[in-house]
């Protein structure tokens, strides 16, 4: 029997794609979700961490200021130290950003309108737990839907993520002003990884691709590779 | 008129008479403050009620109807479906952002109160010309204010329907749909059980926002309102989204007796009204109201209309638990009062009573109008052979692309892009279609949600123009193969005081009700908003309707557009009757003598439905899509929209009257598109149900060719890019709304 890698997905108050997270999360084998409380503090045997989208604590403020700061961001920070996979989707990625977890920072979209569509993306680094199953330069379609998810960052430290590899995802047509056509990002050693797109939404489809599954796919063979290293490296 | 005779809250002189001969004196300052919220039209209806009595609401999948919050009808052995609709026309005209955003607000909170989970909501917008600058700022900020709502708190919102029109640029109509899904067995009331019961103040703390609200939007704008600011509310989305998961708990938990929302009039509508159901009385403290203003007066405790707020009636053994949930939900909560046996409706303020007025005069006894109608003079109907608008004098190709051009005729993609449409995955089919689509995840049945408002029809003729609106709904459902199982409205109307206001409404109700009657669909829910009223003159008649629909297999759905070239199209209908009268074209054309308004076949189009469920159960369709606004050429347009570059080639017979095919919106036709291969099936069936079914063309890349023979059998063509088209299409909103700043 695959042993059970459990995912925690973080509810903060005005979260709301907890749900589709979930489901998604309950689609692959060897992955099993479990919720976090946003005051949680201990990890327990998580093996990885969602932050999922909405608007936590109605985002009135500079989007995922307050989450940014709330107790589970502790943890987070930790389990991120530690190398263990995270991964924030949209709000997700803001409240990530906000805490200093990714470089950058995302700003309102340049037409400053909220905007849902589907966008065709590219893929450039597949070195992440959350991308192992992707080929570089694979296309895919997912769609966003945000009203501040244009990326920004100081022109040197551009320079540097760029040089780094930790553009994880672009734009094929710009839609929100991102800088360099940016919708993902990874931290520098890899294991923290940052979307804009909602993978989620794509986990299963009735009419179109189901481009999202393979996010997850990825983790639970990441997951599963790690496991049995430890296994080895035990023996 | 005397000054003792003039009303603080403005209610008119001969009901301060009644209120006066009722309690026997005067009534105070709460208690007249009471009376104006309650005998408003907004709450007491008392000048449709005696009409709406017209709508039947019963049939088996009813499981609530009108007196809740929402209706709620059956869809699957276990789940049911509450859905309403509201307006909240006034409010979004003042200030648009918090209007629209509190109109999706209300409407969430009646449907959480019946204990269902929201999953999908869909809205009507009417505004004036884009050309005035106002209108552009109104309807930027009217969408940005749904979305904030919406977006935020998380429920999709799936689609609607936009018209711009200048008879409402001092009027906008902004209506909002939504839909919950509730098991059958954890259905909330707004009728309490007969019990002594503790009324339980849940959400956001009281405020002086909307303070009368319930009034202002039972009069007419004038000039002279120049700051009616303070009687609009404002959204909080968080903290909706904390009293909507708090309230479900507590109906989960089985902790309520009755739930209603603190909408329009705020803690006097929703205390009395639930009092009255149970034929009791209650009594209110508003010393323990949780405030966030404490200067605030009795009065405007009971009619301030602050957000995010319900009212519970619950046993006092579950006080506590109750309390406990809003604490971990963090928002405020506090016992306000309770159910009392003597039908009165009592105010304390600590021990002093600031009024006491018994339910039934608040309710029973608020006055009821059959005001008096008068048609209007409508233009003699020009006999049906009559073309009024012949295809020598207008170039079909120049035709098409006048409807494609105005904002009316374009892609909605400006709006809808704003609309988290996909949050709770459950949205099957997305905005661009005539239906939104929401999958229950139960019995592999899904439910549709077809809306329409597009009052033209009605402006022709008020009661054929409504029944065409319940025709086209019905038209909408069956092309994604999904029967009718509910309908609500909302009915948007000007001044009922004058006489041809209200003869519209009783015939658009009169139609509504007949419509709905022959299609057995039943009326669940619904809503009135009259006095769309500015300087005395009134918008067109808009009854505005949301039509559910339910699938039964949403796997063999098929969308509304394909990408694919080489696909046969047909177009499935009776077309009998296609007279333009109350279409796009017309509106457009505004013709001086114009055609009747087309008459609905409702045998034909009963069988549509049977129909479309066994070409989609037999997988033999790649799209189909209703005849909607704009007709065939339009509807055309939409099926290929999947692909930029894909177009059709068309070969049709000798047209008597080529701009009544291309153009007409009679409904019952759909439109097909299909692998040549399934023809034989198509036809078979079509047959069987006695459904007329005519091969027009198939689909093709980079062409957009129409051959017909006009009258004299002269062979005609009209031909275009499909490219050029699309981009028409899309630019039509989306390009003015961009260019600006």
């Amino acid at each position: 029997m695959t042993p059970r890698h459990h995912v925690g997905i973080i509810r903060f108050p005005g979260t709301n794609c907890d749900l589709d997270t979930w489901e998604a999360i309950s689609l692959v084998p060897g992955l099993d979700p479990v919720w976090v409380s946003h005051k949680e503090k201990d990890a327990g045997d998580l093996a990885a961490i969602i932050l999922p989208g909405g608007f936590s604590y109605g985002d009135y403020f500079r989007t995922g200021a307050i989450a940014a700061r709330s107790p589970v961001m502790d943890l987070v920070g930790d389990f991120a130290q530690k190398g263990h996979p995270v991964l924030g989707i949209c709000n997700g990625f803001q409240i990530l950003a906000e805490a200093g977890i990714l470089p950058g920072t995302l700003l309102p979209n340049s037409e400053r309108t909220f905007l849902c569509q589907e966008e065709s993306l590219v893929i450039e680094n597949c070195r992440t737990p959350f991308t192992a199953l992707f080929n570089p330069g694979t296309p895919l379609t997912l769609p966003i839907a945000h009203q501040e998810g244009r990326f920004f960052i100081d022109p040197d430290r551009l320079q540097e993520i760029e040089k780094k590899g930790q553009v994880l995802l672009r734009y094929l047509k710009n839609p929100n002003g991102s800088l360099r056509e940016i919708a993902g990002l990874t931290n520098v050693t890899g294991n923290v990884v940052g979307l804009m797109p909602h993978p989620e939404r794509r986990a299963s489809s009735l009419f179109g691709r189901p481009d999202g599954l393979l996010f997850f796919q990825s983790l639970a063979l990441y997951l599963e590779r790690q496991s049995l290293r430890t296994l080895s490296e035990a023996h | 008129m005397t000054a003792d005779t003039v009303s603080r809250f403005k209610i008119p002189a001969h009901e301060m008479e009644r209120i006066r001969s009722l309690l026997g004196r005067d009534p105070n300052l709460t208690e007249e403050a009471v009376f104006s919220a309650l005998w408003s039209e907004h709450c007491s209806y008392k000048s449709s009620r005696i009409h709406l009595s017209k709508f039947s609401s019963k049939g088996p999948r009813v499981l609530k109807g009108p007196g809740e919050n929402a209706g709620v009808v059956r869809v699957t052995s276990r789940t049911g479906i509450a859905f309403k609709m509201e307006s909240h026309n006034h409010p979004s005209y003042i200030e648009p952002f918090q209007g629209a955003a509190t109109g999706v607000g209300g409407i969430l909170r009646d449907i959480f109160a019946m204990g269902a989970r929201p999953v999908a909501l869909t809205n009507s917008l009417v505004f004036g010309s884009l050309r005035q600058p106002r209108q552009m700022t109104l309807f930027r900020r009217v969408v940005a204010g749904i979305a904030a709502y919406g977006n935020s708190i998380g429920v999709p919102t799936m689609g609607g329907e936009v018209w711009f029109d200048e008879r409402y640029a001092k009027n906008i109509l902004v209506n909002a749909f939504a839909l919950g899904l509730v098991a059958e067995d954890g259905i909330m009331s707004a009728v309490p059980p007969p019990k002594p019961l503790l009324a339980v103040y849940l959400g956001n703390k009281t405020g002086r926002d909307g303070v009368s609200g319930a009034a202002m939007a039972s009069r007419s704008f004038s000039d002279g309102d120049t700051d009616l600011r303070p009687q609009v509310q404002v959204a909080d989305p968080f903290v909706g989204k904390k009293v909507m998961e708090a309230t479900l708990t507590i109906i989960r938990e089985g902790l309520a007796g009755a739930i209603q929302d603190m909408g329009a009039a705020g803690l006097t509508s929703s205390s009395v009204e639930m009092a009255s159901k149970a034929g009791l009385g209650i009594e209110i403290d508003v010393a323990r109201v949780p405030l966030r203003d404490f200067s605030m007066e009795p009065w405007e405790i009971l009619l301030s209309e602050s957000q995010e707020r319900m009212l519970l009636l619950v046993e006092e053994a579950r006080v506590d638990r109750i309390l406990d949930i809003a604490r971990e939900s963090q928002v405020s909560a506090a016992v306000v009062g309770r159910i009392i046996s003597d039908p009165v409706f009592r105010v304390r303020k600590a021990e002093t009573v600031f009024a006491e007025v018994p339910v039934p005069y608040l309710t029973d006894e608020a006055p009821l109008y059959d005001r008096p109608a008068r048609a209007r003079i409508h233009s003699p109907s020009p006999s049906p052979h009559h073309f009024p608008s012949e295809a020598g004098r207008h170039s079909i190709v120049e035709l098409f692309h006048r409807l494609l051009d105005h904002p009316n005729g374009g892609s909605a993609e400006w709006i809808s892009r704003q609309f988290d449409f996909e949050v709770g995955t459950r949205t099957l089919l997305s905005p661009g279609h005539d239906v939104a689509v929401v999958d229950l995840r139960e019995e592999e049945h899904a439910v549709a949600i077809s809306m329409a408002g597009f009052s033209h029809p009605l402006t022709r003729d008020p009661g054929r123009g409504a029944m065409l609106l319940v025709a086209k709904c019905v038209t909408d459902l069956a092309a994604v193969g999904a029967w009718p199982v509910g309908l609500t409205d909302c009915l948007n109307f000007g001044n009922p005081e004058r006489p041809e206001t209200m003869s519209d409404f009783v015939l658009a109700v009169s139609g509504i009700a007949d419509a709905t009657k022959r299609l057995g669909i039943p009326v669940v829910s619904g809503n009135v908003s009259f006095y769309n009223e500015t300087d005395g003159i009134s918008i067109p008649p808009t009854p505005i309707l949301a039509t559910c629909g339910l699938l039964s297999d949403r796997r063999r759905l098929v969308p509304g557009k394909t990408f694919r070239a080489g696909l046969s199209l047909a177009l499935a209908g009776p077309s009998h009757d296609l007279s333009l009268g109350g279409s796009y074209l017309d509106w457009i054309l505004d013709e001086p003598e114009p055609d009747p308004v087309p008459q609905v076949d409702w045998e034909t189009l009963a069988r549509l439905q049977p129909f479309m469920s066994i070409l989609l159960a037999g997988r033999t369709l790649c799209a189909s899509r209703a005849i909607g606004r704009g007709g065939l050429l339009r509807s055309l347009l939409q099926i290929v929209s999947g692909g930029t570059t894909l177009g059709v080639a068309l070969s049709l017979p000798r047209l008597d009257n080529p701009l009544q095919t291309f153009f007409s919106e009679a409904p019952g036709r759909i439109l097909l598109a299909f692998e040549p291969e399934h023809a034989r099936f198509i036809e078979q069936s079509a047959r069987e149900f006695g459904i007329p079914l005519r091969t027009i063309g198939i689909t093709v890349p980079h062409l957009w060719n129409i051959r017909y023979q006009d009258r004299e059998g002269r062979s005609k063509e009209l031909s275009d890019s499909p490219e050029q088209l699309k981009r028409r299409y899309s630019a039509s909103l989306t390009g003015q709304m961009e260019e600006l700043p």
